[in-house]
């Protein structure tokens, strides 16, 4: 079945199976490899993408559930400036380690920080449900929090 | 640290593949394709304990795909590890088996065009079973001599053994008379310890791609922490020489111990391969890689002895070590598990008896620490009741009687020994015990109301590497290639895994401060088996260590290289000794220079001549093996809350006092305490994966959320986590430095629980401390919340 939908702001048509995740359409048929193949249970993030604006697990979508709307992943942030400010706290900070959580991690961020949504660090803490299992979350909160306000928890 | 004058070691420096990482540019090896590419399932035992009469591979044939079942593999008995010595490796694990010994044991295994083709083919292949057996799950019941053998017969090296009483593996040890010493005693304290069986949870599932190439040869893209012991493996199993056999280093999204073997995952995929003649790609879905490896279970029996004045006399240590069904090398652990215990404190008479005994369940493997979480919670708690037992301060009682300065250490087993020449405990724990305000804790019975706090302190320690100045049973040694491009930039070349936590970005740091070129300079070559030295694995905390010490030394070799050439340009120079090499900030070049003259040249016109007048290339390989393996010692002071109505406890407030002597990157010192401390959590309060009785089988479907891992609300917020780093220095080290990675979590288990203690006035002997047994621990005491 042909599918079409906005990816990173570019168009897309793509055949899928019925039963095909959105997950495996991306990093199989069209080759972004950011999304990351974590669980494909809806448990870990790490295929976290945006769907309009909104963060959602790629792995519990069918592709066929995103007919018109828009896709996006850390491809299509390059060139966000809240989006580049946000990845800089990330190195600045260190919140990177093993970095297979990072780029689902980063899109719940942005979506987050898009919203408003980070008056604290508990904020923060509440709304990133994604798992990392180097970090201990430290230093992602703290980028995170820093890119909300311009101040780290530390 | 800084006043050491460090250039590029103890600053915090953004890591080099951090903007690959965030934009999603790394390629893990599932992330990899290849044309013509095959994708393997797994078919896998549905019984823990069984044989297997036939299996009916006609319909999964007879869709298209390519199908291998025990009769397709030499059939000869493995281990997975190869850390260490042949002599004591027991093999008993076979690519493929009739006879699964765990829920979920490879039985055969399918590769066709697509993951979903393959996936209906391994669904169509028929397992028709002669006998199931109920499946034996407790070690106990396991050594009974009524009990069914697991396995009968096992090598042990090159030699077939028998196996009794399911015992995979013995350690017994003795040091000084330990009857004597209980009966000096004027204290004596036995307790019994018992341990979850954790999975490792690293966010990468397991994954292989192996690419048949011309001539025979197979190229192997696979998540392990040992590309060398991979292909080790591989060309003993399939009888293929090494030189034919490249395994490539992928990144890989953390590991944790779970791929110092090769993942059974990666024999499979090479059968496949080699009946298919295509490039075979197996990903492992989660389920799939929580019955791959998980970690040991421990079941611990303590007793120590100690005088009135808080001294020990003796200690008597039983480790039953449940290893699962087949052997990851756990007869290692038990000689670490008795360094770890022996390392801790100055026990003066010891008896140790390790037994490792196998069940049907999910092979056990290494997970951070190899056994010192589980050692240092054991040894820390009873210390703590030791001291409150005799009225002596627990910090006290520590700082009294730990192995430090001078002593001895054999934290990685019996022959591995050496000095300790850096400690920074006594500095750690002080300056610790005020941060937390240590004196103003109270004591349990204080506590009233719903939510108690309690502080706890714990101290621990883990090995940098496993090297030593003898070869004992384990293999530790390293290598490492660095070479001067004609630019003057560098590529380093090394065998050695980095699995997230930034490992080869401090060689990168030490090669800079060696040799004062920039690390932007510094190229991290792509590395595969065939271009690379050997080295054993990323494990045991040694990759700063050992591999950082490798790098260092290469950088020298390569330095006394360049200024040999640097005289031969300059002329004027007497000899290489009157040179120096550094950063010209003004110039913002690295120039060879002689001290208090203008006599100076930038190393990227040292070789650019090299190159132009056919000088030859300056480049150093090193093989490397560290005499020491000296310990990281770390300290935990931890503040708990209780909420005594649901038996949940949150962390309140943290300070992770690390000695590592020079930190090589302070950011990533941090990240490994953050992330340690998260890890140690989840050991505390909730991971184990729990079998049914009946079934064998791990219960809640290996779901994620039934195996719950600590997320972002259950850590600390950022400002209560208190990192403090000693001010030591390593003399065997690379620049002072010493390993992290396990000590940054070790003793943390010990120190929260330590913290219950203090706020409710119960001790727990046995993991995970889940809120019902909280709960349950309270109104045993009477205590009725509501």
């Amino acid at each position: 079945m042909r599918v079409e939908f906005i990816l990173n702001g570019r168009k897309v048509a793509v055949d899928v199976e019925p039963s095909e995740t959105l997950l495996n359409t991306l990093r199989f048929k069209l080759r972004v490899k950011s999304v990351k193949r974590g669980c494909e249970r809806g448990e870990c993030g790490s295929c976290t993408i945006l769907l309009d604006g909104q963060p959602v697990t790629s792995c519990m979508l069918l592709t066929l559930q995103v007919e018109g709307r828009e896709v996006t992943t850390v491809e299509g942030l390059e060139k966000d400036d809240l989006f580049k400010k946000l990845v800089d706290y990330f190195i600045e900070e260190g919140a990177i380690q093993c970095g297979f959580c990072t780029p689902g991690i980063l899109l719940t961020a942005w979506a987050g920080l898009k919203q408003g949504r980070f008056k604290s660090v508990d904020d923060v803490r509440e709304y990133v449900a994604n798992l990392c299992r180097c970090t201990g979350y430290v230093k992602i909160i703290n980028a995170i929090y820093k890119a909300a306000t311009g101040v780290a928890g530390r | 640290m800084s006043q050491l004058g460090f250039r590029f070691l103890a600053r915090r420096t953004p890591r080099k593949d951090a903007e690959p990482k965030v934009r999603g540019l790394v390629k893990y090896t599932n992330d990899l394709e290849y044309p013509g590419m095959l994708i393997g399932r797994v078919v896998r035992s549905p019984y823990a304990f069984a044989d297997i009469k036939k299996i009916d591979v006609s319909e999964a044939v007879r869709m298209g795909a390519v199908v291998i079942t025990p009769d397709d593999i030499p059939q000869k008995p493995f281990n997975p590890r190869l850390v260490s010595v042949d002599e004591v490796t027991f093999k008993d694990t076979y690519v493929l088996t009739y006879k699964p010994r765990y829920l979920g044991e490879p039985v055969a295994a399918v590769a066709a065009s697509s993951e979903e083709l393959a996936q209906r083919a391994a669904e169509a292949i028929r397992l028709e079973f002669e006998r199931v057996y109920k499946p034996i799950l407790d070690p106990f019941e396991a050594m009974s001599p009524s009990a069914p053998r697991i396995h009968e017969k096992i090598m042990k090296g090159d030699k077939w053994i028998d196996v009794e009483n399911n015992i995979a593996a013995r350690l017994d040890y003795e040091e000084g008379d330990v009857e004597r010493g209980f009966s000096e005693a004027d204290y004596v304290l036995e307790r019994g310890f018992k341990t979850g069986k954790r999975y490792h949870m690293q966010l990468e599932p397991k994954a292989v791609l192996c690419v048949p190439e011309p001539g025979g040869k197979l190229t192997i893209y696979t998540t392990t922490q040992s590309i060398h012991n991979t292909r080790i493996l591989i060309s003993q199993l399939f009888n293929i020489p090494e030189s034919r056999v490249n395994v490539v280093k992928v990144p890989i999204g953390g590991s944790f111990g779970s791929s110092i073997q090769t993942n059974y995952l990666v024999p499979i995929a090479v059968a496949l391969c080699l009946k298919a003649g295509k490039p075979v790609k197996i990903a492992y879905t989660r389920e799939e890689d929580m019955l791959d490896h998980s970690n040991f279970v421990f079941h611990f029996k303590i007793k120590i002895g100690a005088r009135r004045d808080g001294s020990f006399t003796a200690a008597e240590f039983t480790n039953i070590l449940d290893v699962g069904a087949h052997q990851v090398q756990p007869y290692p652990l038990l000689g670490t598990s008795l360094g770890w215990f022996v390392s801790m404190y100055k026990w003066r008479n010891l008896r140790y008896r390790g037994i490792a005994v196998y069940t049907n369940k999910v092979p056990g493997c290494a997970l951070r620490g190899y056994g010192a979480p589980e050692v240092q919670w054991a040894v820390e708690t009873m210390v703590d009741e030791i001291a409150e037992a005799l009225g002596i301060d627990p910090i006290e009682i520590r700082l009294k009687n730990y192995v430090g300065r001078g002593d001895i250490f054999w934290g990685q087993g019996p022959t591995v020994r050496s000095v300790i020449k850096s400690d920074g405990v006594p500095e750690l724990l002080l300056k610790g015990r005020e941060l937390i305000n240590w004196d103003k804790r109270g004591r349990p019975e204080e506590k009233k109301g719903r939510y108690r706090r309690g502080i706890g302190v714990a101290r621990g320690f883990h090995t940098s590497g496993a090297g030593g100045p003898i070869s004992g049973e384990v293999i530790d040694y390293t290598g490492c290639i660095l070479k001067l491009n004609e630019d003057g930039s560098l590529d380093y070349l090394t065998a050695l895994q980095d699995h997230g936590g930034g490992t080869l970005d401090a060689h990168v740091k030490i090669i800079a401060e060696e040799l004062g070129v920039p690390p932007d300079l510094i190229n991290l070559a792509s590395a595969s088996t065939e271009n690379t030295p050997y080295d054993v694995c990323t494990h045991a905390s040694r990759g700063t260590f050992v591999g950082g010490e490798c790098a260092r030394r290469a950088a020298q070799i390569l330095k006394q290289k360049i200024f040999e050439t640097a005289v031969r340009i300059l002329g004027r120079v007497v000899n290489p000794e009157a040179l120096r090499i550094g950063y010209d900030e003004k110039l913002g070049e690295t120039v060879v220079y002689v001290e208090g003259s203008d006599l100076k040249i930038t190393l990227r016109e040292i070789a650019r001549t090299a190159w132009q007048r056919n000088w030859g290339t300056l480049v150093a390989a090193v093989t490397y093996r560290a005499t020491s393996a000296p310990p990281s010692f770390t300290v935990y002071y931890v503040e708990v809350e209780v909420d005594t109505w649901t038996g949940k406890i949150k962390p309140v407030r943290v300070v992770a006092g690390a000695d590592v002597g020079t930190p090589v990157n302070p950011d990533m010192v941090e990240g490994q305490l953050h992330g340690g401390f998260a890890m140690a959590w989840g050991m505390a309060f909730s991971e184990d994966t729990k079998y049914d009785p009946s079934t064998g089988e791990i219960m809640g479907r290996m779901l994620i959320t039934d195996y719950k891992i600590p997320t972002a609300q259950d850590v600390l917020p950022p400002e209560e986590f208190k990192v403090l780093i000693a001010n030591t220095y390593e003399p065997s080290g690379p620049f002072g430095a010493k390993g992290l990675g396990e000590a940054a979590m070790n003793p943390a288990v010990g120190a929260i629980l330590n913290a219950v203690y203090n706020a409710i006035g119960v001790r727990f002997y046995e993991l995970p401390v889940t809120p019902d047994k909280v709960v349950k621990a309270l109104r045993e005491r009477g205590e009725t919340p509501w």
